[in-house]
Order: structure tokens, then C-alpha cells, then sequence
């Protein structure tokens, strides 16, 4: 018996180290909250890489852009460019705002559920495992980011915080597998779950076969669950399946914005505050 | 030499060509640098050279804190065990042993991922999936016969 230990003890060392990776992955611990300091160390061993990597980046667009590309055309575009995103943002807003009015919900005088308070963050690098959707981003708990806050484009939605290191920020995007939001479909008000399926989509779940919802809706964050913003785009439509013998209807949505193209974001820095729950003192 | 593969090559893929080079085309550096001293560097050296690609592929992916890096020791192991029962001299045999182990890591986080409700895999993922896989084992017998050749002069 004991010479059958001596000779197999790695593979049970391999599956003991197995079985505890999937506790860890179904059940998180709080007790390994108290060893973040070891990945907090590990993550300062890369931010030389990152940070030269970010610079070069920056570096080599820029001089592309002011000296190879015409100086002043390039400025003039840049500068129109945030005219474009200032007003596309504003007509988002416009358009839910003049939805809200439609239904008069102003006599239920609640107030905003986003505090607007914002950062620009840079996107550093991408999570390249095949399993899971994510960015880094080249700033951390310094600048007051946290676990959970909303991070946008102004085009849309782009994911949660999903870890926080100093100087290094993870984004769990909305199409990772493990993101799910309350949303709704922006023409028709109908409530839905939105999650994950990869690629650069997501599904709505529990769409009922008498709900409205047609291809080409746009797909808004209902701010409801507190997970994001009341108002911010997911994206538009691009399937509806009913199927005879589900009790729901198939919905795939793809996402506004392109997560791999993404260079920077906002984050958004104070949590979405959750409608119609009264705050415990 | 292990240390600076699993740093250089991890930081290179995350931090500078994920942004337009697709994921299924870029190779799990700290992957490799875990198998290769599971199977060809014995001892408490072996164990000691898995330990920096552990955390870097801890930090590097978006798991829940510590699954990766305890998912990875529980690969050295398992590729310690190959290493000593098989003899992998040839490249088929090296080759097999590193898909099966890319393949057995890739199917158990599919396994639990589906299990815990979470749907982000479709035909074309498992496409993708199954180039890296190659691609990724094509890259490791090559590196792997020349570490190995280096390892057994540094011994010698």
C-alpha cells in the first residue's frame, strides 16, 4: 500500500490541487482575500512590460497621426471626432430621456440612478484565454476604481470591474460567459436578462413568445439590478428564434461596441445606485 | 531561461499583440514553461521553475482569484507523472502528451463553466479552440527538444 503511495503520490497531489481549483471556482473563498498581496506583487512584475508596451503604442499612433498622417487635418479630425462622441452620448441620453417622458414616468420624481462622476482609463491588454472575455486597463485602485463599477464607451456598454490591482484594472466584458444584467428593449420596455455567449454577442433570457422584441431593437441597460447605468446601449438585435416547444424566445443581441478595437474607456466611479430600494442606515 | 519564456512570451501576448492578433493564434507561453518542468525537470527545481508561469497565468486571466494558478500546479503534477511513466525522446509522443494536456485543461473549464450556467461556447469557438491547441503543441516539441537538449548539457 505504502509503496503504491510512493509511487503515485504526483497524480493525487495533481488531483488534489484539481478538486481544490474547482472549489475555489465554484465557491470562492474569503480567506484567499488575505493573499492578494502575492498577485498584487506579480502584477507590478508586469507593469514595466505594459507601461513600455502602452507607451510605444501611444508613441508610434502619435507620431503617425500629428507628423506622418498631415498635421492639421489630423487635429481637425481628432477634434471633430470627440464633437461626434460628445453629441452621439447627448442623443443617447435624449432619446431614453424623451422615452421616460412618453410613458410619464417624471411624476415618479426619482432621481438619476448614475452620478456621472467619470475616468478615463487606457486599455492595456486583453485576456488571451479562450474561456474567458476580458481587458486590462492601465489604471488601478489609485484612482479609486473598485470591484463592480460599470465601464463604458460612449458608445455603449463594455463590461464590470472584475479585479482591482494598483495600477491594473480587469474588465469582465458583457460577453464573457459570466456577465448577466438586467436590460430592456429600448422601443418596446420589455425586461430581460442579458448574457454572455462570446464572440462579440450576447443572449436575452427569459423573453416570453408574447414579449415584443424584433430584430434591430436596441438593447439598453435597465439599471434596475444596480449593475449598470440606467440609459447605456448593449447593442441591437440581430436574431430572434421562436421555437414551438421552449417557453421562451431566442434573442441575440450583438454588442455596440467592438471589444477588440477598444483603445480607451470610462470608468464609471461611483456604483449605480438600485431604484426603488430603500437605503438601510 | 523557463522564467523569461513564461514572462517575455506571456507579456508579449497579453500586454502587446492580443489587441489584433486573434487569441486561438496566440500560444500559452506560461502553459508551456509548466509542462516542459513537469516533464523533463525532476525535483524540487522542476517544482520551483512552475511556480513563476503559475502566477502569471494567475494574473494574466480572468478565472476567480487563485482557480488558475492552483489549476496550473495541478497540471505540473500531472505532467510530472507523464514525464516519469513515459518516455518522450519522439516527437509524436511529446506532441501527444501536450495536446492531451491542452485538451484535458480546456475541456475541464468548458465542464465547469457549462455546469455553472455560463453558455459562451458555440461551433466556431470550439474551431478556434481546437487551432490553438495545434497550434500551440506545434510550437511546444520543437521548444521543448531544444530546452530539453540544453537542460541534459547544463546537467551534464
Amino acid at each position: 500500500m505504502r509503496s503504491f503511495f510512493r509511487n503515485w503520490w504526483r497524480l493525487f497531489v495533481a488531483v488534489a490541487f484539481l478538486v481544490a481549483a474547482i472549489q475555489v471556482f465554484v465557491r470562492p473563498s474569503t480567506a484567499l482575500e488575505r493573499t492578494e498581496p502575492v498577485r498584487a506583487a506579480g502584477v507590478v512584475l508586469f507593469r514595466p512590460f505594459y507601461s513600455a508596451a502602452d507607451f510605444l503604442r501611444g508613441g508610434l499612433s502619435g507620431v503617425w497621426n500629428r507628423y506622418v498622417a498631415l498635421v492639421g487635418v489630423s487635429r481637425e479630425n481628432e477634434r471633430l471626432r470627440r464633437e461626434v462622441t460628445e453629441l452621439r452620448e447627448r442623443l443617447h441620453e435624449t432619446r431614453d430621456a424623451v422615452l421616460e417622458n412618453r410613458r410619464l414616468k417624471e411624476l415618479l420624481s426619482y432621481s438619476e440612478t448614475v452620478e456621472r462622476r467619470t475616468l478615463g482609463a487606457r486599455v492595456v491588454g486583453h485576456d488571451i484565454s479562450p474561456w474567458f472575455r476580458a481587458i486590462f486597463l492601465g489604471t488601478g485602485s489609485e484612482a479609486g476604481i473598485e470591484t463592480g463599477m460599470s465601464v463604458v464607451t460612449p458608445y455603449g456598454a463594455v463590461g464590470r470591474i472584475h479585479k482591482v490591482h494598483p495600477g491594473l484594472s480587469e474588465v469582465l466584458l458583457v460577453t464573457d460567459g459570466r456577465f448577466a444584467a438586467d436590460v430592456m428593449v429600448e422601443r418596446s420596455r420589455v425586461r430581460a436578462i442579458a448574457e454572455g455567449i462570446g464572440g462579440n454577442f450576447c443572449r436575452l433570457k427569459y423573453v416570453s413568445p408574447t414579449h415584443d422584441v424584433a430584430v434591430g431593437d436596441r438593447i439598453v441597460f435597465s439599471g434596475f439590478d444596480g449593475s449598470m447605468p440606467k440609459g447605456i446601449l448593449l447593442g441591437t438585435v440581430v436574431s430572434v428564434d421562436r421555437p414551438k416547444e421552449s417557453l421562451f424566445q431566442k434573442v441575440k443581441v450583438q454588442c455596440v461596441v467592438n471589444f477588440q478595437d477598444v483603445e480607451e474607456v470610462l470608468v464609471i466611479l461611483s456604483r449605480p445606485s438600485v431604484p426603488f430600494r430603500a437605503v438601510k442606515d | 531561461m523557463l522564467f523569461a519564456l513564461s514572462y517575455l512570451g506571456d507579456s508579449l501576448c497579453v500586454w502587446w499583440l492580443s489587441g489584433f492578433v486573434p487569441w486561438f493564434l496566440l500560444p500559452d507561453f506560461p502553459f508551456l514553461a509548466i509542462v516542459f518542468s513537469g516533464l523533463f525537470v525532476p525535483g524540487i527545481a522542476g517544482f520551483l521553475c512552475a511556480l513563476p508561469p503559475a502566477l502569471f497565468r494567475e494574473i494574466t486571466t480572468s478565472a476567480p482569484s487563485w482557480t488558475m494558478f492552483l489549476g496550473s500546479m495541478a497540471l505540473y503534477f500531472a505532467s510530472r507523472e507523464i514525464g516519469r511513466r513515459f518516455l518522450l525522446r519522439s516527437e509524436p509522443s511529446l506532441l501527444a502528451a501536450v495536446v492531451s494536456l491542452l485538451a484535458a485543461e480546456s475541456f475541464s473549464v468548458v465542464l465547469l463553466l457549462s455546469l455553472s450556467g455560463a453558455r459562451p461556447f458555440s461551433f466556431l469557438w470550439g474551431a478556434q479552440e481546437a487551432v490553438r491547441i495545434a497550434w500551440t503543441s506545434l510550437i511546444a516539441v520543437p521548444l521543448f527538444l531544444d530546452l530539453s537538449v540544453r537542460w541534459r548539457r547544463v546537467k551534464e
